[in-house]
């Protein structure tokens, strides 16, 4: 809402300046996001006279005018087509300014001099979509006389400001600049005046009836006919008004309609009388799939939440958001019916929503328009038809339905205000400001009952009426306080928050940063890296990117390498903890599962001149997930499973991750096509259901007294075939030792000489162990040859 | 008693020991003079030519002239030593300037840091951290907040709908209703809430379909507008530096009545006005209010009986504040250059002594 200091005042008298209008009226609960001052940019602005005007000798397009500017008359050179003799039109003078930086200084053009500049309103900084069509192509010219010399900007009414309401959703009331004046009242007491309804009625009663078929539809609808109407341009001041309104003036009938939903907010519609089609108004609910062309020429299908204007046969209006196409009122009308109603905000807000035609109109209805300004609201558009249309106001009115003009009543009490607040006002002050609102408080001990007037029928409710005492008195007296507590609680993070945030710690000690991604994803990453194949759906994404949420963290986190990569940073490791969800269908709660992803590729640990670093392979991935294992005491229970399952990973250098023995994750190297692809070198990726992990209670740490006795090692190696793995070697043994073997470490693998070509030499140290006593060399040869025993039984000969 | 001979050795060993420069030499010369055939000891084969009156005295003179032997060998071996330990040392001398073996650090992402600081703070009051749903009911992230579907509020905010009754949450406050809901109107609720939220937004430097917020919500028995602004106030100084103020402006949400916005004193001008507060000395970086008695009524709890507080802000708004970041995308890209910047600790500066 756009709301003129200038028109403002018309309705309370206002001291203050425009910015600390604003900084108050901000302060008071309404923010004022910007203020237009039509003023800044300008000097020297006055109204010139033009005695004559002839044509320049040298040059086709441009005219010469002597212009009176009150001392002197001067040559002025203009191009524009519309500057006529003994018209006033706005001169910007020598040393003057206009926006955008324009300095006026003395010029000679074509070898004419030329003092001054006559102004078209676009050079005087009103938007050119807001220029009414009468000046589009030109120069302003006064539609009425004016003294020459005077300052221009007050007769333009630009002498002026504009705030820029940012209005939260409840404060309709605020929708007007009788609502601004009423907010401006209550913050700096005053009277506000309404406009003038005072008009002349002749000729005829009514003739146009009225009928509600639903009352849920339309509450109430009036209507007014005013005949004999002269279409022209509305009067200057209410052109300019509805510009800095932000509004385009069409002319006098369309004008005086916006100009009256401004005043009052009240959104009114003006049909053409003689192509009514019928002597009634009948307002209904649309039938479903009912059509009607509206005034943009197109067919719309309607819809049963729609609401219809009909002249009883067809509809010829889309009740407050658009008009019918032949109803509408156009240069050749001359008899008006103005229509001034209330509709369901519900319907309103639907109907506007779905045909995506939100307007001034449409956004006050579906808020809920103030029913005692229903009907001033009609008699001041018919004032005003009266007065600048030379219209003849028809006798009365006819209306159908009830409004509901009086006072609701807030019940509540000092004591609760106070207490919502933690403050201590005596029942007088709470009164005292509820009346700068315009709020009457009836006081019966402690309690006060709140009469409120239907413009603010946002306020219901006790907690409403503590809102206004608190934003009109001022939060600034608002004082601090701590809550008292019932019981004291005390704060901390939970089990599963704690190890969230240390694991995270340890990834980024370990060198990976973290990434938060997006959640949205498109339907091609939604599928990789997962065996699911369906993902939710946005009903309506913003993009092809952005359709799907994601099943898996990995395709972001390749993303982000791929940009690094491509912007010089070659090492790059990340983790990430988010959310994947698992659809159940379309239409419950997905499964949300919290996940640890990571990426990895380049180099780890670099020192070059040492020539050492940890390459970003996968037993550094595996490595990494160990301590995280290890951090939170599941080393045992974390079994890495060969899995060739994913097509975007290298079939031979991935694992399947388990959790006592349940699937919990993958580590692995990207499939060396999926790298060609995305143009990156070797990559490594893992991602473990962090729910899984964290749902393990490790409880305390259990303290083992230290061995008093020494332990002993044996360092075997194997022959064993290139593909048998180094954890089926460990199995077998761990199965096979009967007691005190406390570790089991490979060491060492080798191929190449003296090992047949698809063999390998592992190399495996035994830590045996007795907690009791010395283990003497015979007794580690009791349990440690059955190990050797069973190697062999398993066909895994002993090297040398 | 000849004691000439001994003398002689005495002198050419002396001699013989100034040319010694190594340990070899060193041992050589041992040898020659102290071994089984060395010069010292064949003096004592001439111990059989002497009387008995003269052995004892001649025995003494030998075992002396050994004794200085000795310990002059044992002397010149420290020496010896000491100068091939400079040596050594010398030649192992290292260019300590050079880098050392790195170990990479990561960074934490600013929005996690924030929620951090955030949080700890909030638990030093006692309260505790709910997590709750990212893909929401209509319910719970609309209708139990005094959000019916015919609201207009809900332009506020556009929403991902997934179907009819199903949504990506365009805030963190669904969590509050379902813990209300949960405590079924009984106990007192003290919790705060962080986590990702999205809006239908197109991305650009000041919006982002996903971002996170973080919010707090006291429900109790006796809890005051006034418990909610000194708790601000708190928050606002421990966040942001101990100078700062709080202000609150009337504001609207439709879950909070009253409802306000809360500024602090700009952190970098101290109110004097620059860029970072658009030369307000204010910056906007809350919305907050008392719980509306309708949200309160769904959950189970009796308004009458019970009140509270809730508040809201947005840690990638408060990131980018604290640290200047112009564009909020750079929080969603995951560029190394920026994220690394995010590896330090950070403290209260000067101004703030540590306890």
């Amino acid at each position: 809402m756009k709301v003129s200091k200038e028109w403002l005042s018309e309705y309370i008298d206002v001291e203050a300046d425009v910015y600390e209008l604003s900084e108050r009226i901000t302060r008071g609960g309404i923010e004022v996001d910007d203020i237009i001052d039509y003023t800044s940019d300008i000097k020297n602005l006055v109204i010139g006279h033009v005695e004559e005007v002839r044509q320049h000798p040298d040059a086709d397009k441009l005219n010469l005018c002597r212009v009176n500017t009150g001392d002197e008359v001067k040559q002025i050179v203009c191009g524009a087509d519309n500057v006529a003799a003994d018209t006033y039109v706005i001169v910007c003078q020598v040393g003057g300014r206009l926006p955008g930086g324009i300095k006026i200084k003395k010029a000679k053009l074509r070898g004419e001099v030329s003092e001054g500049m006559i102004c078209s309103l676009d050079e005087i900084g009103i938007p050119t979509d807001y220029v009414p069509k009468e000046y589009q192509d030109g120069i302003f010219i006064f539609s009425e006389d004016q003294e020459a010399g005077a300052p221009a900007l007050p007769a333009v009414y630009l002498d002026d400001a504009v705030m820029e309401f940012d209005l939260t959703p409840n404060r309709k009331d605020a929708l007007s600049i009788i609502g601004a004046a009423y907010e401006t009242k209550a913050l700096y007491g005053g009277d506000v005046v309404h406009p003038s309804t005072d008009l002349t009625e002749t000729g005829d009663q009514v003739d146009v009836s009225v009928r509600n078929e639903d009352s849920e539809a339309v509450p109430y609808y009036a209507l007014r006919v005013v005949k004999d109407v002269e279409i022209k341009p509305a009067p200057t001041w209410m052109q300019i008004r509805l510009i800095k309104a932000g509004i385009r003036p069409i002319n006098n009938v369309v004008d005086i309609s916006n100009y009256v939903m401004l005043e009052y907010g009240q959104p009114l519609h003006m049909f053409d009388y003689d192509q009514l089609g019928s002597k009634e108004i009948v307002t209904r609910f649309a039938e479903e799939g009912e059509k009607m062309t509206t005034l943009d020429g197109k067919e719309r299908t309607l819809k049963g939440s729609d609401i219809v204007i009909t002249n009883g046969k067809e509809p010829v209006a889309l009740a407050g958001v658009m008009g019918g196409d032949f109803s509408e009122v156009t240069e050749e009308t001359t008899n008006v019916i103005i229509e001034s109603a209330v509709f369901n905000p519900v319907s309103i807000r639907k109907t506007s929503g779905r045909l995506d035609l939100r307007s001034e109109a449409s956004s006050r209805f579906e808020k809920g328009v103030s029913h005692e300004f229903v009907l001033p609201a009609l008699e001041r558009a018919a004032y005003l038809l009266e007065t600048y249309a030379g219209g003849k106001v028809q006798l009365g009115y006819n209306s159908d339905g009830a409004l509901d003009t009086s006072d609701s009543i807030i019940k509540t009490s000092r004591d609760f205000i106070n207490n919502r607040l933690g403050m201590h006002l005596e029942t007088s002050e709470i009164e005292e400001t509820l009346s700068k609102l315009g709020l009457e408080t009836v006081v019966s001990g402690d309690d006060l009952e709140i009469h409120v007037p239907s413009r603010r029928d946002d306020l219901q409710i006790p907690e409403d009426i503590t809102e206004e005492v608190a934003r009109i008195y001022g939060y600034d007296a608002l004082p601090s306080s701590l809550p008292k507590f019932e019981t004291i609680t005390p704060g901390r993070l939970t089990d599963e928050q704690e190890k969230h945030r240390i694991i995270r710690h340890q990834l980024e000690s370990l060198g990976l940063s973290q990434s938060i991604n997006y959640a949205l994803t498109s339907k091609e990453k939604a599928t990789q890296f997962t065996e699911r194949k369906e993902a939710l759906r946005l009903m309506m994404p913003m993009s092809e990117d952005r359709a799907v949420l994601r099943n898996s963290l990995v395709p972001h986190l390749v993303d982000n390498v791929v940009y690094n990569t491509s912007r010089q940073q070659k090492d790059v490791q990340l983790f990430e903890t988010g959310r994947i969800f698992i659809s159940k269908g379309q239409d419950v709660q997905p499964e949300e599962v919290e996940k640890l992803a990571g990426i990895l590729t380049g180099r780890m640990n670099n020192t070059d001149w040492l020539g050492s670093h940890v390459p970003a392979d996968f037993y550094a991935a595996k490595g990494i997930l160990d301590s995280v294992f290890e951090k939170l005491g599941l080393t045992d229970d974390i079994h890495y499973v060969p899995s060739e399952g994913y097509p975007e990973m290298h079939p031979g250098r991935t694992a399947d991750i388990t959790l006592g023995g349940e699937y919990i994750g993958f580590v692995g190297e990207l499939h060396p096509k999926y790298e060609r692809d995305h143009d990156l070198d070797q990559t490594i990726v893992f991602e473990v259901d962090l729910d899984a992990l964290l749902a393990v209670k490790s409880g305390t740490i259990e303290y083992e007294v230290l061995p008093k006795y020494p332990s002993v090692i044996r360092d075997i190696a194997l022959v064993a075939d290139r593909n048998v793995t180094a954890g089926t070697l460990v199995d077998i043994i761990e199965n096979a030792a009967k007691k005190h073997l406390i570790d089991v470490y490979v060491f060492d693998v080798y191929e190449g000489e003296n090992i047949e070509a698809d063999k390998k030499s592992v190399a495996i140290r035994l830590t045996y162990l007795n907690k009791e006593e010395t283990l003497t060399d015979e007794a580690v040869e009791e349990i440690h040859q059955p190990v050797l025993e069973a190697l062999k039984d398993e066909g895994f000969a002993l090297r040398g | 008693m000849d004691t000439s001979q001994m003398t002689h050795i005495q002198d050419e060993f002396d001699v013989s020991l100034e040319t010694v420069e190594d340990a070899r030499s060193l041992q050589d010369l041992k040898v020659r003079y102290l071994g089984k055939k060395g010069r010292v000891t064949g003096l004592m084969k001439e111990m059989k030519n002497l009387s008995n009156e003269e052995r004892p005295a001649y025995g003494q003179k030998v075992n002396e002239l050994r004794r200085n032997i000795e310990a002059s060998i044992e002397e010149k071996s420290a020496e010896i030593e000491a100068a091939a330990l400079e040596e050594r040392l010398k030649n192992e001398t290292i260019d300590v300037t050079l880098p050392g073996r790195k170990f990479n650090i990561g960074s934490q992402h600013p929005i996690s840091r924030i929620i951090e600081d955030i949080e700890d703070f909030f638990i030093g009051l006692g309260y505790e951290i709910q997590e709750g749903y990212e893909v929401e009911t209509d319910y719970y992230n609309f209708e139990a907040l005094n959000l019916p579907k015919s609201h207009p509020a809900r332009d506020m905010q556009d929403t991902f709908y997934i179907s009819e009754e199903i949504l990506l949450r365009t805030h963190t406050s669904p969590v509050q209703a379902r813990v209300l809901e949960d405590r079924k109107g009984k106990e007192a609720v003290k919790i705060i809430c962080p986590g990702k939220v999205y809006r239908r937004d197109s991305d650009d430097a000041t919006h982002s379909h996903q971002f996170t917020q973080i919010e707090g919500l006291v429900v109790d028995k006796n809890i005051h507008m006034s418990d909610l602004k000194g708790t601000l106030e708190l928050f606002a100084k421990e966040i942001f530096g101990t100078e700062r103020e709080i202000r609150l402006r009337p504001s609207f949400f439709p879950f909070t009545e009253p409802s306000v916005e809360v500024d602090i004193s700009c952190f970098k001008c101290k109110g004097a006005g620059c860029n970072v507060c658009k030369q307000s000395g204010w910056i906007e970086i809350l919305g907050a209010g008392m719980v509306h008695p309708n949200v309160l009524r769904m959950a189970g709890y009796d308004p009458d009986e019970y009140s509270g507080f809730a508040f809201g802000m947005g840690p990638d708004r408060v990131a980018m504040l604290r640290y200047g970041i112009e564009d909020i995308r750079h929080l969603y890209t995951n560029d190394l250059r920026f994220i690394n910047q995010f590896k330090q600790t950070e403290d209260g500066g000067e101004n703030v002594e540590s306890i």
